[in-house]
């Protein structure tokens, strides 16, 4: 069974056109990040998945349950944390989280770990909300989405706000959710935070789904840039698998690689290669070759 | 319903109701004082013809008779500002404002479904309402008791009044929350909310002002709030009904409109 399965899911808004036949599969117990830029359909996607947006077509499973019919019970076993959450400003921390866990059925039993990794002192969530930082709040966001242990984790733009210090122990706990078997639904725009914590990656633009790959898959198969610097004559490169855009001058030689490095290596072996770059493929740039221009929603 | 809602929204209000309570509470028994020390004064003045007859008819209350004030204490417009906070300004801002500001999605990302989240609120807001009156009609009760003219109020009829003020106010509470659950915005929710209380008391208050506009007072619901036809014993089983009946109605649009919605995210 998986996490979630959407089938030819699809959201329009009178002339627009949200989301567009999305099919997606996210296994149990992975990390899936969820690319895109802003209006290219993550938050609608979302949205459809927690049943605060009818589908116009297509169908949704969470944790094996329709996203119509089922949608209380789906949110039984899950958790989310909105895109820069809103919270109850004249509740303390600690009153926001009882009140959540009030509403949820299953006790907060991993609240005291996430309070101690995320440094929630017990002096900080006396005070009330209005009185936090964005930073505090984004914790507190975080807390309340997983303190329950859900069997999956929604989280949108979960590191919006939080210092590099917290980040990294953010995604501690992903690690420690993911060992624990939880499954992780991860939307954002910070490319290096998905390459460095996602096994695998959905990316969306304009409503539609444009790839679907493990992260190192994705990587793999993108260009790298090499920078060469050599003495004697310049190795030839023309003909060679996957090398493109070569320009040699000065003793310095650049060049694209797609896919497998083997060829170009072989056909460097033999000259004096004085210091050599190959860039590894961001994430960043994979992204910005997928799009090309824009993401915003179409008009149907 | 639900109870952790139904506790967190009590505790969000519990400072306003408190501070409301006591107001209605001053101002329910401030009125039997007028009465008693100025009543008599009042009724020989109307009947000199010095003060218009009409000042007799504001709203169905006067300070001539006891019953009369009683009614005058739920028409004044102080009462009804009271009484509004929570009638109209809680009520439609409920869901809207949840909306607005951002929390409505993280209250409905638990498993909770939108009906018991209408319904707890609805009960809220009755609640409220409730206690308003309640306190309003006890402060009368009291100070009729300390002006020495309780026994010219009929005690045994006092519930019923409360159940035509709780009607008519729980009206206006189920179409403010029902505007509020199909707005994303609270303005609107309570501007249209507000705006249809404001028309519906000109029109009564003008029909017992004017009489050739006396025409108008059916079409507001204000005009089904009859405390002193109650104490008096000659209220119609109708009035009630009609108010029951508005509320019904609101209730089945919000129940009809609130979970087919599409929440999308807040702008």
């Amino acid at each position: 069974m998986h996490a979630i399965e959407t089938v030819g899911l699809t959201k329009r808004y009178r002339t627009i056109r949200a989301l567009e036949s999305l099919n997606i599969e996210v296994r149990e117990g992975e990390i899936f990040g969820f690319l895109g830029p802003n209006g290219a359909g993550k938050s609608t996607t979302i949205r459809l998945l927690l049943g605060f947006l009818h589908p116009t077509a297509g169908q949704a499973r969470v944790l094996g349950l329709d996203i119509v019919k089922d949608s209380v019970a789906i949110r039984r076993r899950l958790g989310y944390l909105p895109g820069g959450i809103a919270l109850y400003d004249t509740l303390s921390g600690k009153q926001q989280l009882d009140y959540l866990t009030a509403l949820n059925d299953r006790p907060p039993i991993r609240r005291a770990e996430l309070c101690e990794r995320l440094e929630l002192s017990a002096g900080t969530l006396e005070r009330r909300v209005r009185d936090y930082s964005r930073g505090m709040r984004q914790k507190i966001g975080i807390a309340q989405a997983l303190q329950h242990d859900p069997d999956l984790a929604i989280l949108d733009e979960p590191s919006e706000g939080l210092d590099p210090l917290m980040q990294r122990a953010f995604y501690g706990i992903l690690e420690t959710l993911k060992e624990a078997g939880r499954t992780i639904f991860f939307s954002s725009h910070v490319l290096s935070e998905v390459e460095r914590v996602c096994d695998r990656v959905a990316i969306i633009r304009r409503g539609r789904l444009v790839a679907v790959e493990d992260i190192a898959g994705l990587l793999a198969r993108r260009r790298r840039n090499v920078v060469m610097r050599f003495d004697g004559p310049p190795p030839r490169l023309d003909g060679v698998g996957g090398v493109s855009n070569i320009e040699a001058r000065d003793g310095r030689l650049t060049c694209g690689i797609d896919g497998d490095i083997g060829p170009f290596l072989a056909a460097i072996s033999d000259s004096r290669v004085t210091d050599l770059t190959i860039e590894p493929a961001h994430l960043e740039e994979v992204f910005l070759e997928l799009y090309g221009g824009g993401g915003e929603a179409d008009a149907v | 319903m639900n109870g952790a809602l139904f506790g967190h929204t009590w505790r969000s209000q519990r400072i306003r109701l408190g501070l409301i309570s006591l107001a209605l509470l001053v101002w329910g028994g401030l009125l039997p004082f007028i009465y008693a020390t100025f009543g008599s004064r009042f009724k020989s003045l109307l009947e000199s013809g010095l003060m218009p007859a009409q000042f007799a008819r504001f709203g169905g209350g006067d300070v001539f008779t006891l019953t009369g004030t009683v009614a005058l204490s739920l028409i004044h417009p102080v009462p009804m500002i009271l009484i509004s906070v929570f009638a109209v300004g809680f009520s439609s801002y409920a869901i809207a404002g949840e909306r607005q500001q951002g929390t409505l999605e993280v209250v409905l990302a638990r498993p909770l479904d939108r009906r018991t989240f209408y319904v707890t609120l609805l009960l809220a807001s009755f609640g409220f309402v409730a206690i308003a009156i309640a306190m309003l009609l006890g402060g009368t009760i009291i100070g009729s008791s300390l002006a020495g003219v309780l026994a010219e109020l009929p005690l045994q009829r006092m519930p019923l009044v409360w159940l035509n003020g709780v009607l008519l106010f729980g009206a206006f509470a189920t179409i403010g929350l029902a505007a509020s659950s199909s707005f994303d915005r609270a303005a609107p929710a309570l501007g249209w909310t507000l705006g249809i209380v404001i028309v519906m008391y000109v029109l009564e208050v003008l029909g017992s002002f004017w009489p050739d506009a006396a025409f108008l007072q059916p079409y507001s619901l204000f005009h089904y709030l009859r405390p002193k036809a109650v104490l008096t014993g000659a209220a119609e089983a109708s009035d009630f009904a009609l108010l029951a009946i508005v509320i019904v109605v609101a209730m089945v649009w919000a129940i009809a409109v609130f979970p087919r919605r599409d929440l999308a995210a807040p702008i």
